[in-house]
C-alpha cells in the first residue's frame, strides 16, 4: 500500500489528469484510478467528494448534474481552464520529483 | 428480510445527524452508494452483505464531515471576503477613472503619468500575486477577524485621504504643490493603499486553499 501522505498529496493531480480525458464522476474517477494503480492507491470512497468540492470552490473543476444510462443522479466533473493550469504545473513538479529519483537510482547501480 | 430501501434511509439519517448537509453531498453520496451496491451485487455478494461493504467504501459520517466542513465558508468569513471584492473593485474604478483623466489632461507630465501607471500596476499585482507573500492562517475565525480589519483599515484611510489630505491639498496652496497632476497622482496612490490592504482578506483565503491537502485514504 501506498503511505497515505501520498496518497493525499496525488489526489489532486490525477483527478485533474483524469477529467484532462473528459468529464467524469466521482464513482468512475475513484474505479478508474484502482484500475490503473493495481489497487495500491486506495482512497476512502467518501472523501473524494469534499476534494472535488473543494477544487469546484478554487475554479479548478465545474460540475453538472446529469443522468446515468440507468436513469439515476449523477453528479459529472468537468475540467476549467484553471484546472489545466493547475494540472501542466502538478505535472512539471512530479516529473521533477521523479526524476530526481530516478538520477539517484541510477547512481546506486552505477 | 432485509429492506434495502429502509438501510439506505436509516444510512442517510445517520449522515445527516453526523451533519452532513443537505441537499448537494448527501446526494452525491447515495448516488455512490448505490452504484457501489449494484457492483458489489454483480459480483456476487448478496443484499445484505454489499450494503454493509458499500457503506464502510463510504467511510464514517464523522470523518466525512470533518472533510466536507473544510469547504464551508462561514457568513463572516464571506461578508468579509464580498467586502473585500466590492472596495477593491471601487478602488480599480476610481484608480482607473482618474488615470484617464490624467492622461487626457495636456498640462500633465509624463513623470506624473508613470507614477499614476505604478500605482494601477502595484493594485493589479496585490489582487494577483500578494497572497504569495501573506502567511498560511489555517484558522478561518482568525483570517476573517484579520481581513475584516484591513477592509475597515482600507475604509477609514479613504476617509481620512478624502476628508482631511485632499482638502487641504486644495486649500493650502502656498504650502503644497495643488497641481491637477499632483492631485490626480495622489488620489490613485491613495486608492493604491486601499486596495492593497482590501485584497488582504481576499489573499489570506487564497493562500490557505493554495497550500491545504485532502485527507482522502
Amino acid at each position: 500500500m501506498i503511505r497515505k501522505e501520498l496518497v493525499a498529496a496525488s489526489a489532486e493531480p490525477l483527478i485533474l489528469s483524469l477529467l484532462a480525458r473528459g468529464e467524469s464522476y466521482g464513482y468512475a474517477i475513484i474505479q478508474e484510478v484502482k484500475a490503473r494503480s493495481d489497487g495500491k492507491l486506495q482512497w476512502t470512497d467518501g472523501m473524494l467528494y469534499p476534494v472535488l468540492h473543494r477544487m469546484e470552490h478554487r475554479g479548478l473543476i465545474k460540475a453538472r448534474w446529469g443522468e446515468s444510462e440507468t436513469g439515476r443522479k449523477r453528479k459529472y466533473y468537468s475540467l476549467k481552464k484553471d484546472g489545466k493550469a493547475a494540472m501542466a504545473k502538478h505535472h512539471e513538479q512530479w516529473s521533477l520529483v521523479h526524476s530526481v529519483l530516478a538520477g539517484l537510482r541510477k547512481e546506486q547501480y552505477v | 428480510m432485509f429492506d434495502l430501501e429502509k438501510a439506505i434511509a436509516e444510512w442517510r439519517r445517520q449522515m445527516l445527524a453526523a451533519g452532513i448537509k443537505t441537499p448537494v453531498p448527501l446526494e452525491e453520496l447515495e448516488s455512490h452508494l448505490r452504484e457501489e451496491l449494484e457492483r458489489q451485487m454483480q459480483s456476487g455478494l448478496g443484499i445484505e452483505q454489499a450494503f454493509e461493504t458499500a457503506t464502510r467504501k463510504i467511510g464514517q459520517a464523522r470523518a466525512l464531515k470533518s472533510e466536507f466542513e473544510k469547504n464551508d465558508v462561514s457568513i463572516g468569513a464571506r461578508f468579509v471576503e464580498l467586502t473585500g471584492i466590492a472596495w477593491g473593485v471601487i478602488a480599480g474604478v476610481f484608480s482607473l477613472w482618474t488615470l484617464l483623466l490624467l492622461f487626457t489632461f495636456q498640462e500633465a507630465n509624463w513623470f506624473g503619468r508613470m507614477l499614476g501607471l505604478v500605482a494601477i500596476a502595484l493594485t493589479v499585482s496585490s489582487w494577483r500575486y500578494g497572497y504569495r507573500v501573506l502567511p498560511v492562517i489555517r484558522h478561518q475565525h482568525v483570517r476573517t477577524v484579520i481581513g475584516f480589519a484591513c477592509c475597515a483599515a482600507s475604509i477609514v484611510w479613504m476617509g481620512t485621504f478624502v476628508k482631511l489630505i485632499l482638502p487641504s491639498l486644495v486649500v493650502l496652496p502656498m504650502k503644497v504643490d495643488t497641481s491637477p497632476t499632483r492631485l490626480m497622482v495622489s488620489f490613485i496612490w491613495a486608492w493604491t493603499v486601499a486596495a492593497t490592504l482590501a485584497s488582504t482578506a481576499h489573499g489570506l483565503k487564497k493562500v490557505v486553499s493554495r497550500q491545504d491537502q485532502p485527507a482522502i485514504s
